[in-house]
């Protein structure tokens, strides 16, 4: 059996389902993108397999084996004990998700003392060493921070440090480098790899950077009004698939020496 | 192309600081000397945490910097206060990065998009429903969404709800902080023939703040290159491609992902530490990283300097 197993799942925040009938498996190692229309549940499914939908957010059929476990019936408890350690989530806005009154590095060191038994002072070290291998600047001076005197590149980095930190069996990201210049995705996206070739790490990253998608997986699902509209490899994706969506989006694509528009 | 009385925003030798830990300080933008023109679009990248939207910020009075003006029609809007400085902000508007964290939470989608209109007694109360479905639309969003909250959206939901905000007043100069970062490419496409739709139109200027190359080279009049607080190239949108001259930009062309790359390459990017804003280098911003770097790079802040129609490089390489 694949290390996650998505079966059939229907997913809803109220009474209309947002997701219907999404079914994914990934083996270690490898990379899965989830692309496609604004709005169309990426971000509900990588929450959903995370246990972590927000408000009345509920899969409501089907089924999630993570490493032999079935997700939907785990406590809180055995959530706590998985989370950040096997199974990490890097949010789309990691902005957003930092508490604003708390300094980045009271947040980074408690992170890291609930998953670790070592001193305050082991964990800044921690924190800075982590910061600084995601390249930010004066590691000592981004823990001194509060995170709106971060710059929106800069707060997304601390996320991906954080998820990062305990080298996790799924990485699941959301457009993790959305709101960053193209050099520090590229860094972002080599240590992503590094997590994969390294410890054989799977990722599934949820995109609209159809490049980076292409670049990184093994397979890509495309998604449309909570649905899978296609999926394959890079070249069934890029070369082969007939489907309009695809097609659309495709031409959509901006590109250096392309279309312009005035 | 550039005639010099479009100038419609003159931002002059703009330097802001903030202080940092332990009594330190750091320079967000150091000297930035730029100059938007009436229905053009001027495009900003850089890496992150470099500056961009400390800049932008002023153009909307939201922050203050430590030297320098911006002058808007004659007037120096870093010095505007109460009417004046509210007025003023009908004409130039805002769209944020994260629009998520920049809206009271309690506030229905209806009262986010029409705040702004109402402010300004642009529109009455009874009229609120019928506009704010008006203005979703227009970003393909459909009418309903008025009902809802921000929190129950997507990432890029909220983008365009942000962006049919900033369009509501119909502004004169637009600034867009990485509005479109969370679009998908084809909802991406739709917004930008729309805003270009619009600066044909009405002839309203654009600052556009972006990482999307491709993107910026597909609408950008004029496109700046910004360092480390530094602007270090200006050039016509064209131009961002083959003919962009300094290393810094050229580094970035080099770690961009296409759909039309060559999927076995290595992935390019600057290996070294990027300097923190915190102890600039003495010379050339770029300099600890450049493989061009000189002996006098190390010493000397290059300046901008002409190198063709509407390009302009601060590098020692071309002096
Ligand atoms: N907390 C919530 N309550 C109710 N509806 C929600 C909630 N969060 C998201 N939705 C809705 O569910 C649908 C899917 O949202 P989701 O965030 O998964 O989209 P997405 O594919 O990640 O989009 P984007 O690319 O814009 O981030 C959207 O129509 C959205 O409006
Ligand atoms: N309010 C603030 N207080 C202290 N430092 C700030 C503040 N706002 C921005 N900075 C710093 O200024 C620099 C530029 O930030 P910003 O303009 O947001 O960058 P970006 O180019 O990514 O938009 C960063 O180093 C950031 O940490
Ligand atoms: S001035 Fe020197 S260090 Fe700076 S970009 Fe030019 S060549 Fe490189
Ligand atoms: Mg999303
Ligand atoms: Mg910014």
């Amino acid at each position: 059996m694949a290390m996650l197993e998505v079966n059939d799942i229907t997913i809803s925040y109220g009474t209309r389902p947002t997701v219907k009938n999404f079914s994914m498996s990934l083996e270690e190692g490898k990379i899965c993108s989830l692309v496609g229309e604004s709005g169309s549940g990426k971000t509900t499914v990588i929450r959903a397999i995370f246990g972590l939908l927000p408000g009345a957010g509920k899969v409501t059929e089907g089924d999630i084996i993570f490493a032999g476990d079935h997700l939907l019936n785990y406590s809180k408890k055995e959530w706590r004990k998985i989370r950040g350690t096997e199974m990490s989530m890097i949010f789309q806005d990691s902005g957003a998700m930092m508490n604003p009154t708390k300094k980045v590095g009271a947040a980074y060191t408690e992170y890291i003392r609930t998953h670790e038994n070592i001193s305050k002072k082991e964990a800044v070290k921690k924190g800075i060493m982590m910061l600084e291998r995601m390249r930010l600047p004066s590691g000592d001076n981004v823990m001194q921070s509060y995170p709106f005197q971060l710059s929106g590149g800069m707060r997304q980095r601390v996320g991906i440090a954080m998820g990062m930190t305990y080298q996790p069996k799924l990485l699941l990201a959301d457009e993790p480098t959305s709101a960053l210049d193209v050099t520090t995705q590229a860094q972002i996206v080599r240590q992503m790899m590094e997590l994969k070739e390294n410890y054989g790490t799977a990722i599934i990253l949820v995109t609209h950077n159809l490049g980076v998608a292409a670049y990184m997986s093994d397979h890509i699902i495309v998604m449309r009004n909570g649905v899978i509209e296609d999926q394959g490899d890079r070249d069934h994706i890029l070369y082969h698939s007939e489907n309009a969506y695809t097609h659309k989006l495709l031409e959509a694509v901006p590109s250096i020496g392309g279309t312009r528009y005035v | 192309m550039f005639d010099e009385k479009d100038v419609i925003l003159d931002a002059r030798h703009i330097t802001r600081r903030f202080p940092a830990s332990k009594g330190r300080e750091l320079t967000a933008c150091n000297d930035v000397n730029l100059k938007f023109y009436k229905g053009k679009t001027l495009g900003l990248v850089g890496e992150s945490g470099c500056g961009k939207s400390t800049f932008m910020r002023f153009l909307v009075s939201l922050d203050k910097p430590n030297e320098g003006e911006i002058l808007y029609r004659g007037v120096d809007i870093t010095k505007l206060k109460g009417e004046k400085l509210r007025q003023n902000r009908q004409n130039i508007q805002m769209v944020f990065q994260d629009p998520a964290t920049s809206f009271n939470p309690k506030m229905k989608i209806r009262d986010v998009i029409c705040e702004p209109l109402l402010n300004f007694g642009r529109i009455k109360k009874s009229e609120k429903s019928a506009k704010a479905r008006e203005l979703l639309e227009m970003v393909e969003l459909p009418g309903e969404f008025e009902d809802r909250f921000m929190h129950n959206m997507s990432g890029g939901q909220r983008q365009r709800v942000g962006i049919a905000r900033a369009l509501a007043l119909e502004p004169e100069i637009i600034v867009m902080d990485e509005a479109t970062s969370a679009l998908d490419v084809s909802v991406q496409k739709t917004i930008i023939e729309l805003i270009t739709k619009l600066q044909r139109e009405k002839g309203i200027t654009i600052g556009f703040i972006c990482h999307d190359l491709g993107l910026i080279q597909s609408f950008a009049h004029q496109v700046a290159v910004m360092y480390l607080g530094n602007i270090v190239e200006v050039m016509p949108g064209e131009d961002i491609g083959e003919q962009c001259r300094h290393p810094y930009s050229q580094a970035l062309l080099a770690s961009v992902f296409d759909i039309k790359m060559d999927f076995t390459k290595k992935i390019e990017s600057i290996e070294s530490e990027i300097p923190s804003p915190l102890d600039m280098p003495p010379g050339c911003p770029f300099s600890n990283r450049c493989d061009h770097c000189m002996e006098k790079c190390r010493q000397e802040r290059p300046l901008l300097k002409e190198i063709g129609p509407g390009h302009e490089v601060a590098c020692w390489l071309y002096e």
